[in-house]
């Protein structure tokens, strides 16, 4: 059974004694896990299989954890059928499966899950249904036996007709889809650089605009500027997908950085994950090692955005909930946009906003705070009139840029085995040092805008991403000077 | 018509003079903030009290104007006298206080603002001045109901003209079209008021804040600014053929030296003090 990306091993127990014909499950089953009785009963029956006609008592251990889900149909069915036939399962051998009334064994959620965290827990082989084991197949130093019938797995059991174990699944050379590319936006120079510079050292970025400057086609650019998934990161995104039933079929395993844009109509328990009994993963472990696109800021309700900041800062989330707490990841790159002021105008050199004092004041109240404090790059974007957007080039593919990030991420791994945005204070000052006049500058812009020493320490790291991209090993005032550009709140309104 | 009974705080009524009300947009551009605060520090320092709404922008470039020259300064509030309104301006209206002016208003003590109590403060505003001075304004701006009461009262409208290309001079040029006097200078409303002599069409002097060093090697950057409308760093970046990354970063360093400000819609050029400008 899974809990979050953990997975709870049950034994199952079946025993055939004497006295009245009864079915009896014991063991803190569920509903879900009652109900295995009758498509248990039925998968047997129909697949010519004999059911015991006597008193027969099936136990669920560890007896104190709460059973829930369909995957446990099969093991309980191979467990009677096994006591029928008075033999023993084979040894550290696990199985998963829903059987359908005929006998078939039928799709369960989250079989990758199961797979990964019983390979873990030193099991060797897995009875998964057919159309999942190319899911299973993923993980490494596992057999996984494709089960499409229950009489199949049952003569597989017994030595009558061996299934032949899947084949691993070539984890595969799929080309990362894009969202969109760079190449297709024109002008916004600021925004796609801070773009570039959010992509090198995993920052958090806000756009701020007009409604039509081009928000939303910026951030579906970020994840085509990230370097390809990781093969662990790629297997993360995967868990969580199987998880939520979403892994495509046929390529389970998919190099595309995850898009995420949740409207701002969303529940707490819809963004960081939710639910009754065991929480399932929200909107933010679904971008995890992608994207969170959060477009409208303001307009998120306050609860939801405050609980975004424990995962912000650990790159996890943990849920507590009646049936206990799991943990999933959410380490992503958040963009957030908003409009400058609630007409949406502020700023524009044709329009006129036509707010007052006291609802930009409240508006921008909504925006600061604890979130945007946690966001190192901010972005003016503008609005480009359509005469202009025509004659404004075009810049470089999303590609060329991503060459340029992936040896900014290369230097910082090398140096200090995390991204810079994610350097505690302490390791910041050790790793990357600031020259003299660079800290000077800095300095300056503190005193005069009052910025905070998080803030402060976020121009910092930004800068050494700046230097970074540079290919360059000394933080230049230069470099100060354009993470200094990028911080849009110390400017007074 | 009588004007409506005031409530008041401080010195009230101030001490003879004229009474000039300068109104403008609450977003105004540097251009704007910048020309209403040193009207209104050339006028106080001739004994002018200065007339205003306390409101954001060019009203209260106007009050601190006038108190920079040690002046008088009126604010005529949408709001009792006793609610400050934007809170932001709790400290000026302190120091208007201080320096011997007065707020006043026709709502009794305690009311809040109200959209409807704006149009009929700007009247009273137009009221209780000798002329009204009108520096950046959009079409249908309040600044706007302040010139036609004026008008309506048969006091004098005059009006600072902008960039064409900004939408804050549409209503200041409606004005101009409509035979409102042209303020080039202080001069032009002191001889309005027939405190002045000579009418000069000098420049106006930029106000003392506003001066910084120039470094030269910047200049290149400065000469494509402009100091009304806001240009943003991609725009830069294009005509000046570098790196985004290199101008942003140029752009922030004449931002320290308080040669450029940065705007929602981009970068300003800061004025400098007028001799510099050959």
């Amino acid at each position: 059974m899974l809990a979050g990306l953990g997975v709870r091993p049950i034994r199952v127990e079946a025993y055939i004694g004497r006295g009245e014909v009864a079915f009896i499950v014991v063991g803190l089953a569920t509903t879900t896990v009652k109900e295995a009785r009758e498509r248990v009963r039925s998968a047997i029956k129909n697949s010519g299989l004999d059911f015991p006609h006597s008193r027969l008592t099936v136990n669920l251990a560890p007896a104190e954890l709460r059973k829930e889900g369909s995957g446990l149909d099969l093991p309980i069915a191979i467990a009677i059928a096994l006591a029928s036939a008075h033999r023993l399962p084979p040894p550290r051998s696990a199985f998963v499966g829903e059987l359908a009334l005929d006998g078939s064994v039928r799709h369960v959620d989250g079989v990758l899950v199961a797979a990964r965290g019983l390979r873990e827990l030193g099991y060797e082989r897995v009875f998964v249904p057919a159309e999942d084991a190319e899911e299973a197949s993923l993980i490494e130093g596992l057999e996984v036996v494709p089960c499409a019938t229950l009489l199949g797995v049952v003569n597989h059991l017994l030595g009558v007709e061996p299934i032949p174990p899947a084949s691993r699944a070539a984890a595969g050379d799929t080309p990362s889809a894009m969202e969109q590319d760079l190449a297709e936006v024109h002008g916004q120079e600021e925004a796609k650089r801070a773009l570039e510079v959010a992509a090198a050292g995993g920052h958090h970025v806000l756009l701020t605009g007009p409604p039509g400057a081009g928000k939303t086609m910026l951030a579906r650019c970020l994840p085509g500027i990230l370097p390809p998934l990781e093969f662990d990161e790629a297997l993360e995104v995967a868990q969580v997908r199987s998880l939520l039933g979403e892994l495509p079929r046929g390529r389970p395993l998919d190099w595309t950085r995850p898009f995420r844009a949740p409207h701002h109509g969303v529940s707490t328990a819809g963004l960081i994950g939710g639910g009754s009994g065991l929480a399932l993963p929200g909107e933010i472990s679904r971008a995890t090692h992608g994207v969170l696109f959060l477009d409208e800021l303001a307009e998120f309700q306050t609860p939801v955005l405050q609980a975004l900041r424990q995962p912000l800062e650990s790159g996890r989330v943990t849920i507590t909930r009646s049936g206990g707490s799991v943990a999933y990841p959410a380490r992503f790159s958040l963009v957030a946009a908003t409009n400058p002021c609630p007409c949406g105008w502020g700023g524009d050199n044709v329009r006129v906003c036509r707010c007052t004092p006291a609802a930009i004041d409240t508006y921008q109240r909504r925006l600061s705070g604890p979130l945007v404090d946690r966001i190192d790059i901010q972005v003016a974007v503008r609005r480009v009139p359509l005469e202009v957007l025509a004659a404004e080039p075009c810049g470089e593919p999303s590609s060329v840029v991503r060459e340029r990030v992936v040896l900014a991420r290369r230097r910082q791994m090398e140096r200090q085995s995390v991204l810079n945005a994610q350097l505690k204070p302490t390791r910041l000052r050790q790793l990357a040092p600031l020259p003299p006049e660079s800290r000077r500058t800095l300095e300056r812009w503190s005193a005069r805008r009052g910025m905070t020493a998080r803030g402060f320490h976020r121009a910092w790291r930004v800068a050494r991403t700046a230097a970074d991209l540079d290919g360059s090993d000394t933080i230049a005032e230069h470099h100060v000077l354009e993470a200094l550009g990028f911080r849009l709140q110390d400017v007074a309104a | 018509m009588s004007p409506p009974e005031l409530r008041t705080r401080g010195r009230w009524p101030p001490p003879e003079g004229p009474r000039v009300a300068i109104v403008g947009s609450r977003r105004p551009s540097p251009y704007g903030e910048a020309v209403a605060e040193q009207l209104a520090l050339e006028l106080a320092r001739r004994g002018v009290v200065i007339v205003s709404g306390l409101a954001l922008g060019i009203d209260a470039a106007a009050h601190r104007g006038a108190l920079n020259a040690g002046g008088v300064t009126v604010a005529v509030m949408g709001t009792g006298v006793d609610v400050i309104y934007p809170s932001a301006h709790t400290v000026l209206a302190e120091a208007i206080l201080k320096a011997g002016g007065a707020l006043v208003s026709q709502f009794p003590d305690g009311t809040a603002p109200r959209r409807h109590h704006f149009p009929a403060r700007n009247y009273t505003m137009a009221a209780l001045s000798d002329l009204v001075v009108v520096v950046e304004a959009a079409e249908g701006s309040g600044a706007l109901i302040t010139a036609e009461a004026a008008l309506d009262l048969h006091k004098e409208v005059m009006a600072v003209p902008g960039s064409v290309f900004s939408p804050l001079s549409v209503g200041t040029h409606g004005l101009l079209r409509d035979g409102a006097g042209l303020v080039q200078n202080a001069r032009d409303i002191l001889a309005v008021l027939n405190l002045g002599g000579e009418v000069l069409d000098d420049p106006l002097a930029a106000p003392g804040t506003l001066g910084f060093k120039l470094r030269p090697e910047r200049d290149g950057i400065l000469s494509h600014l402009s100091d009304v409308l806001a240009v943003n760093a991609s725009e830069l970046a294009r005509k000046l053929q570098l790196p985004i990354a290199e101008v942003l970063g140029r752009l922030t360093s004449l931002e320290l030296d308080g040669a450029v400000t940065r705007h929602q819609g981009g970068y300003v050029k800061a004025l400098r003090r007028g001799k510099e400008r050959a």
